[in-house]
């Protein structure tokens, strides 16, 4: 499933940058030269848009998930969802069309395909669910899939209405029970996982929901593939900056080795 | 335009190298350009053994900054000249950085890399800020240093560099011990030792509580650093520290470094050594002038020197 050509280094113009909810955001960026990218692989974005004169501060680009790409009538329309959460999220949330943002990517290794005949069950938590929405749409073309999205509140939630209109099975939970289920997105995945036959766990979000879902798969036999998450300066394996221990000890990065990784394969304890 | 320098003996086609740890092993960057259009690659610093570096938190970004812990996380010499080296297209020159924790593990690195294909020099790092032993020490004991440096020349006959800390009081001082130790050039500056904190949990934002810093938010005090030793010793120097553009490079040829390295700009732009190498030469046209070489220590300082 994963399908991609070299990173690319590309001032993107910005066609879109809207709110989605909340403090999410949809980006969407015109990208010449778009070598595609495979589901769970993710861009480095410039914190803002690019100034004439450089900007020193903030200094690092932020890892971003690709969440799908179009072609388009100059290239590729490429959609990022984000939240503001700091200063350059806040300052990416800034950039109006015409304005460019700097990408390098696509980078990182993507999400496997499930064998034939296995359910994909993909649980998304926050704005973990934007690394899922390209794995739903392939995996809906090959064989069933079950959604389970999960955030604190209504307004959170992002994407809810693209994996619906994949016209695929589409589960929420809210914490504070504003829409769907009132509680933990893993509550659903517990749930679902009784009766799901075989199947392959996917699950992107915040690590307490990630490790719960990984120790559910487990106690199924189901294998589980996760997407973590971690600061990065470069994004393709040189500043070893977002290193992770790994369950058989070392250090795995997030940018190279990932962020894509079987659960199994995680060292829980030592994740923030 | 002629971009050529000699740094030390090390022919380069152009005074634009990429700072050790920044850089991989190189073909992490042939996706993005190719290497034979910048004057070479100073790669991740080496060990005898292979190291896996300090535990995360590793980075974090401070104004206009990056403090860093890795903890010289790298393959080991051995797989450098076996998978590494083979890997990088004939034609780009490599400066092999040698980390250790002793004089004589420092020697038998550079004695293993001496006559390996593409390497064409060494770069001693007597100044790691963030690695338990070695590194720093050496930086920053003048004695220390010379025994070193002195070790490293008896191992090998390629050119050598020493890359110098600049959290010392007297940076003239630890480069003069260099060129008296018969060293083909220095490099200047490593990492400043720093310090950030975290105020929601009062944690150190790096494991490893003390980290260097990189990034433009250093570059003033690294062309200071620069100018200082250009004054006090008359082997060549390679000045680092927040180079992002062709003209931040110009400063520290100015100031009388023969060639820079690029070092976090990597991270954040890919494609920084290649655009620093193009800006050089944008700007010495510019200006006046037909070689890049004769920018070096052309710093206007009536009253000084």
């Amino acid at each position: 499933m994963s399908s991609s050509g070299r990173p690319l280094r590309v001032d993107a113009a910005v066609l879109e940058n809207r709110v989605e909810g909340g403090a999410n955001r949809r980006l969407a960026l015109r990208v010449p030269g778009w070598p595609g990218f495979g589901p769970g692989q993710f861009v480095m974005l410039s914190p803002g848009a690019r100034p004439a004169v450089e900007r020193c501060d903030p200094l690092l680009p932020r890892p971003m998930a690709v969440y799908r790409a179009g072609a388009e009538r100059e290239g590729t329309r490429l959609e990022i969802l984000y939240k503001v959460t700091g200063r350059g999220t806040g300052l990416l949330a800034e950039a109006r069309p015409g304005q460019r943002v700097r990408a390098v990517g696509p980078l990182g290794r993507a999400f496997p395909a499930a064998p034939a005949g296995a359910t994909a069950i993909l649980v998304g938590g926050g704005t973990g669910i934007a690394s899922l929405y390209e794995l739903a749409a392939r995996a809906s073309r090959s064989g069933p899939v079950r959604v389970l999205l999960g955030a604190r509140s209504a307004d959170d939630l992002m994407g809810r209405a693209d994996f619906e209109a994949l016209d695929i099975e589409v589960r929420v939970a809210t914490e504070d029970g504003s829409v769907g289920h009132r509680g933990l997105v893993t509550d659903l995945l517990e749930d679902l996982l009784g009766s799901a036959g075989a199947a392959t766990v996917y699950a992107c979000g915040p690590t307490p929901m990630m490790r719960r879902a990984a120790e559910l798969a487990r106690s199924q036999g189901l294998e589980c593939v996760v997407s973590l998450e971690n600061t990065m300066a470069c994004g393709f394996g040189v500043c070893l900056g977002c290193a992770v221990p790994r369950a058989a000890g070392g250090f795995a990065l997030v940018c190279r080795d990932g962020p894509v990784f079987g659960a199994d394969a995680v060292h829980w304890p030592s994740l923030p | 335009m002629d971009a050529r320098v000699d740094l030390g003996g090390i022919r380069l086609r152009n005074p634009v190298l990429t700072a050790s740890g920044t850089f991989g092993y190189g073909s992490e960057f042939e996706p993005f350009f190719d290497l034979r259009r910048i004057g070479g690659i100073v790669a991740k610093s080496l060990t005898l053994e292979p190291r896996s570096g300090n535990p995360p938190p590793r980075i974090a970004e401070t104004p206009a900054g990056l403090l860093n812990a890795i903890g010289l996380e790298n393959v080991g010499v051995e797989a450098f000249i076996a998978e590494k080296l083979p890997a990088l297209p004939e034609g780009v020159p490599v400066i092999a950085s040698v980390f250790e924790t002793e004089v004589e593990r420092y020697a038998e690195v550079c004695k293993r890399l001496s006559g390996v294909p593409k390497v064409v020099g060494i770069e001693l790092n007597a100044s790691c800020p963030h690695v338990k032993s070695g590194g720093i020490e050496f930086g920053q004991n003048p004695r220390l240093l010379a025994t070193l440096v002195r070790a490293a020349r008896r191992a090998t006959p390629l050119p050598l560099l020493v890359k110098l800390s600049p959290n010392v009081t007297d940076v003239t001082e630890t480069a003069r011990v260099c060129e008296d130790e018969g060293a083909n050039g220095i490099s200047l500056i490593n990492t400043l030792q720093a310090l950030e904190v975290d105020l929601a949990s009062r944690r150190p934002v790096l494991h490893n509580v003390v980290g260097g810093l990189s990034g433009p938010a250093i570059r003033p005090v690294a062309l200071r650093m620069v100018w200082q030793a250009a004054q006090a010793v008359s082997i060549p120097i390679c000045g680092i520290g927040g180079i992002a553009t062709g003209e931040d490079a110009v400063k520290f040829l100015v100031c009388g470094a023969r060639a820079v390295q690029v070092g976090t700009a990597n991270y954040l732009n890919p494609l920084a050594a290649l655009e620093v190498a193009e800006g050089i030469a944008d700007y010495a046209a510019r200006h006046g002038f037909s070689r890049v070489a004769d920018l070096v220590g052309s710093l206007e300082a009536p009253g000084i020197r």
